[in-house]
């Protein structure tokens, strides 16, 4: 067991379980048993059927709720309760509506500690950056569906967070929004250097965004196959990829595994 | 706005096309302002019509002598007996009162039932122990507590600020509470997994999230608090308006019964008037909701 604690691995799921007790009293088998890493500065996508357990096993790795079997190691480290250092992001946007986009994006800098000015400047920063600038003083209800997902992922990346936790957070958009969103987060996580672990059940987004894939079974829920994703050329450009042969491959590759079970 | 913007607002904020964007919005803002003004007009024309069509009936059935005005009172009468009060001052003393009281007991209840309702956040357990409690609080007939009130704070103005805040209070844990509860739990796992302390998060989110139910629950408390400190006036007075109500009833005087019943409908609408332009001030956020 000490063997398998590596300090210098951001995120590791050893063996992790987790049943519910049902309201008839009955345990709920949600996932069965998983096992994974997510090493520094790599784009991990979980994929699996909708309702196989993809959010509970979020919610178990950043400790919001406890498993039934397993561990959960950050950074070779079994952490009692919410871990340092997590970005947490979901499909909702969870903006404050009565903060406008620069002070949501605040929140995080706002929990951490620090003078008012700083945080400013940072969420600014995050806001320029992600071609939101005009809009920092506009409250949420006057964004679009878009603006105000790119608002949490600034939101999200305030902090600086070392492990990045994203729960479909582009599915509720239309293909163009999303493949611009897409970049751009590509983008801010390799300059930043984080790690992200991405749940989607969107496969193509997978492939396309990650360095590895990881293909989950319906509930109960277990690995069924693990992809390293090597793709020629600019990986950046996200609409090109998505024509390379390779990519067809993956997809299809991980569309079967998904279906015949 | 629409998503198809989309390629004008990434990476720089220079870019002249997101300018054009705020722009057309602000267009299209100024359209919608219009519409909503000549509606509201519209509104108000039917308003103000509904109310002399109905004035003028009363009047007239009074005057032809079809109604008798000495039972149900007549337009010019009433309007007779509110210049009177107003000619000897006694309406002032009367409506400052009343709008004292009320106002006492407003602020009163709704300062313990906020702070009640809202820190029953912070314990399950101990919000599920006072549940039946606070209910059947709720339940008790105000005016039943009037004698009991006049026991314990006597007849003077301290009964009637006791009889308007326990009108306000129940009402406004309940929406307090309710409000704490209905914050969306992933909300706060976000904040937790920022690391926030139970004390941040109730701060940060639960207070101002529960605003807007705070607010429709002062919109509505500021009748109670009326309505109760109306109703400890019945009971035992020297002045107020439910004091010149009860004894004009009581003296037949239909027309001053109603005369006092205007002053008292113009004080309701001013104080919920106040409390809406105070949520104006303090939740500017509200306006773009719409
Ligand atoms: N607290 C809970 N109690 C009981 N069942 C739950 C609870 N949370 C989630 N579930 C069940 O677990 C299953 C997996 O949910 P979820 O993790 O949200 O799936 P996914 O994100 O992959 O769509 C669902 O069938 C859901 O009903
Ligand atoms: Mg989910």
């Amino acid at each position: 067991m000490t063997s398998l604690k590596r300090p210098d691995t951001p995120l590791q799921a050893l063996d992790l379980g987790k049943a519910f007790l049902t309201d008839a009293g009955e345990e709920l088998d949600i996932i069965r048993s998983v096992s994974f890493t997510l090493e520094r500065g790599e784009i991990v996508s979980l994929v699996g059927p909708s309702g196989c357990g993809k959010t509970t096993l979020l919610n178990l790795l950043c400790r919001l709720i406890e498993p039934s079997q397993g561990t959960v190691l950050w950074n070779g480290r079994e952490s009692d309760g919410v871990p340092a250092g997590v970005g947490y992001m979901l499909q909702k946007d969870l903006l404050l509506p009565w903060r406008s986009a620069i002070q949501n994006v605040m929140l995080g800098l706002q929990v951490k500690g620090g003078t008012r000015a700083a945080h400013r400047a940072r969420a600014k920063e995050l806001l320029d950056q992600l071609g939101l600038g005009g809009f920092a003083d506009h409250y949420p209800s006057t964004l679009s569906g878009g603006m105000r997902q790119r608002v949490a992922l600034a939101r999200t990346l305030a902090p600086e967070p070392e492990v990045l936790l994203f729960d479909e957070p582009f599915s509720a958009l239309d293909f163009q929004t999303k493949i611009l969103i897409e970049r751009d987060t590509l983008r801010l996580v390799r300059e930043m250097q984080r790690s992200l672990l991405l749940i989607t059940h969107d496969v193509e987004e997978a492939v396309s965004l990650s360095d590895r894939v990881i293909v989950l079974s319906r509930r109960p829920s277990t690995i069924v196959s693990e992809h390293r994703i090597e793709l020629p050329g600019d990986r950046s450009n996200l609409i090109a990829l998505r024509e390379s042969t390779g990519f067809a491959h993956y997809v299809r590759q991980i569309w079967t595994e998904l279906d015949v079970q | 706005m629409s998503d198809r913007s989309g390629p004008s607002l990434t990476f720089n904020s220079a870019d002249p096309r997101a300018s054009i964007h705020q722009a057309t919005m602000q267009d299209r803002r100024t359209a919608a302002i219009l519409a909503r003004r000549r509606r509201r007009m519209q509104i108000l024309l039917c308003q103000i019509l509904c109310f002399v069509v109905l004035i003028g009936l009363w009047q007239w059935q009074t005057a032809t002598g079809h109604v008798s005005a000495f039972l149900y009172g007549s337009p010019s009468g009433i309007f007779a007996a509110l210049i009177a009060t107003i000619r000897d001052g006694s309406v002032w003393t009367d409506l400052t009162a009343t709008a004292l009281e009320t106002l006492a007991g407003f602020a009163l209840g709704n300062i313990i039932g906020t702070t009640l309702g809202l820190s029953l956040w912070y314990s399950r357990f101990i919000s599920q122990v006072l549940q039946p409690f606070i209910l059947a609080l709720g339940s008790i007939p105000i005016i039943a507590l009037a004698p009991i009130t006049i026991i314990w704070f006597g007849t003077g103005f301290a009964s009637k600020v006791a009889m308007s805040t326990l009108s306000v209070v129940v009402v406004s844990i309940i929406i307090a509470y309710k409000g704490a509860m209905g914050v969306d739990p992933d909300q706060i796992n976000l904040m937790l997994s920022l690391r926030a302390s139970r004390q941040k998060i109730f701060r940060l989110i639960v207070i101002p999230a529960s605003m807007t139910d705070i607010f429709a629950g002062l919109k509505l408390t500021v009748g109670f608090a009326l309505v109760g400190a109306i109703v400890g006036e019945f009971m035992s007075s020297t002045n107020g308006l439910g004091h010149e109500i009860f004894k004009a009833g009581s003296l037949y005087a239909i027309s001053a019964v109603f005369a006092e019943l205007v002053v008292t409908v113009i004080l309701a609408l001013v104080l919920s008037s106040i409390v809406t332009r105070v949520e104006r001030w303090l939740l500017p956020w509200r306006h773009d909701l719409s």
